[in-house]
């Protein structure tokens, strides 16, 4: 009887399958700074992207931060309204500025 | 042109200008970023990698990893464009469509695909457009990458042309567009769709439900992916679904837009003066990346050293990989594995040595392919906005103790 069952849970195992349920995918908590302007920040750009996608470019002029989001609300489509985008531009430039 | 539309016109432009001088003016090559710590965290069916990203999830190899001719896929880099990826797929229900211009449309379940057809491998190295993308200064757009978004793995699948056959094209069929199952936050994003020209297809195209004799890992497009040998990874649709064909060139931002680079011999514009014209990728460029020693690591002096990496190119096949221990101005071959895996896969190559001297030592690779083309120096590799196809020469410094 046991041989069985084994047999029978071996069949219905796929030989190679390893995604037999939900995948989780897991939540890095990214070490963002907290400042003036965060809220915009986590509610406009978290809804696409992980804020991995703003660490990973590293510290940038003004006007680099301000070509992203308008390559996001421009190509992307991200409803991003002129005033959130103003507020999440100035917390980028202070907080993963360079200077410039 | 009415007045009114002439300074319209000008105001865009000098947005357009604004929006360039955002890369400042004065270029400069570097290495690739290399000090990236690997994420305290697993993602399914991966070792902890290189983490950009968790959502969409990017997931960087480190340079150890390629010492090994074939990429485990553990280990294999991950890049998706959008934030919603499918997290269960039934494989008894999964279905690829094959519609548009042909005799007659028809949906194939995995089991069929498996069954229908010849199954085919082939070995191929995956890499992305914009993989070593940190070495370009100013700052470009797009994923700051090391040199870890490559691998190389076997890929088994059913021929594209054969799925294409039994559908049978259609008279003025020349496009083919590929879409996967991720999408977007926002219903008007543009969907992540590539499409190839027919001219583009050969044998050596499949679709592809195994990775190194395993099912596909889910976050490298489980269950089945496109597999484009000799170009770089953006057409590579994973989670593949849909295959339509058409006459004409449909257009999608992930093609007019992103992986493109300048239409002009070199490929290549200046921060300041961008290139009017450009073109999609496409094709790989020779390239080679050193697995061993890593940078700023420790050697006894006297030691046996063995350098290891891995070089390929876009199919044209490696004929030698270089090694210099003197900043480029002496180069001795190195030893390279057979070249049993075909040519659109790694070439593996090592050399051995001892070095003799205590302090600083810069350890060069660089391979050449049959028809003599070579990689540059990273200073003489030329910038693009897009930050796309760096094939600099690999520079790994150790300290001689």
């Amino acid at each position: 009887m046991t041989k069985i069952i084994l047999i029978t849970l071996l069949a219905l195992t796929p030989l190679f399958a390893q995604v037999k349920e939900n995948i989780e995918v897991p939540y890095v908590a990214y070490p963002i700074k907290m400042g003036k302007g965060f809220d915009q920040v986590n509610g406009n750009c978290l809804m696409c992207h992980s804020f991995g996608y703003i660490l990973n470019q590293g510290p940038q002029p003004r006007a680099f931060w301000k070509a992203k989001i308008h390559k996001m609300i421009d190509a992307f489509k991200a409803p991003i309204s002129d005033e959130d985008a103003k507020i999440v531009e100035d917390y980028l430039a202070t907080y993963y500025g360079n200077g410039k | 042109m009415k007045r009114r539309d002439f300074f319209k016109t000008a105001a865009v432009m000098g947005a357009a200008t604004l929006g360039s001088s955002a890369f400042g003016s004065e270029v400069k090559i570097q290495q690739p970023i290399d000090n990236r710590p690997i994420s305290k965290f697993n993602f399914p069916e991966k070792r902890p990698m290189i983490t950009h990203s968790d959502r969409p999830p990017l997931l960087e190899s480190t340079r150890d990893v390629f010492t090994q001719a074939i990429t485990p896929n553990d280990e294999f880099f991950v890049r998706w464009h959008m934030p919603e990826i499918p997290t269960y797929t039934d494989p008894e229900k999964f279905t690829i469509s094959v519609n548009g211009l042909v005799q007659k449309e028809y949906v194939i379940s995995l089991k069929d695909l498996k069954n229908d057809f010849e199954q085919v491998e082939v070995t191929a190295v995956l890499q992305c457009g914009g993989n070593s993308r940190s070495a370009f200064l100013p700052t470009t757009g797009g994923v700051l990458w090391g040199s870890g978004a490559m691998g190389c793995a076997k890929w088994k699948g059913v021929r594209l042309s054969d799925l294409l056959h039994r559908a049978g094209l259609k008279e003025g069929a020349q496009w083919i567009g590929f879409n996967g199952m991720e999408t977007a936050a926002y219903y008007k994003t543009p969907g992540f769709v590539r499409e190839l020209h027919l001219d583009e297809l050969d044998d050596h195209v499949i679709v592809a439900y195994q990775m190194n004799g395993e099912d596909l890992p889910y976050l490298n497009g489980y269950p089945v992916r496109l597999i484009l040998p000799g170009y770089y990874s953006d057409s590579w649709v994973k989670m593949l679904k849909n295959i339509t064909v058409t006459s004409e060139y449909q257009h999608h931002f992930f093609m007019d837009e992103a992986y493109r680079v300048p239409d002009n011999a070199t490929e290549s514009e200046m921060p300041d003066h961008l290139a009017k014209k450009t073109k999609p990728i496409t094709k790989m460029n020779i390239k080679s990346v050193i697995g061993f020693p890593e940078d700023n690591s420790t050697i006894a002096m006297n030691s046996q050293l063995v350098v290891r990496g891995v070089a390929f190119d876009s199919g044209i096949g490696i004929k030698d990989v270089l090694i210099s221990l003197d900043g480029g101005k002496t180069w001795e071959s190195s030893i390279l594995d057979n070249e049993a895996r075909g040519r659109y896969a790694y070439r593996a190559f090592r050399f051995s040595f001892k070095p003799k001297t205590l302090g600083k030592l810069e350890i060069m690779a660089k391979a050449v392919d049959k028809f003599g083309h070579e990689q540059p120096f990273a200073k003489n590799v030329l910038w693009n906005r897009g930050g796309y196809k760096y094939n600099g020469i690999d520079v790994v410094t150790v300290e001689v103790v």
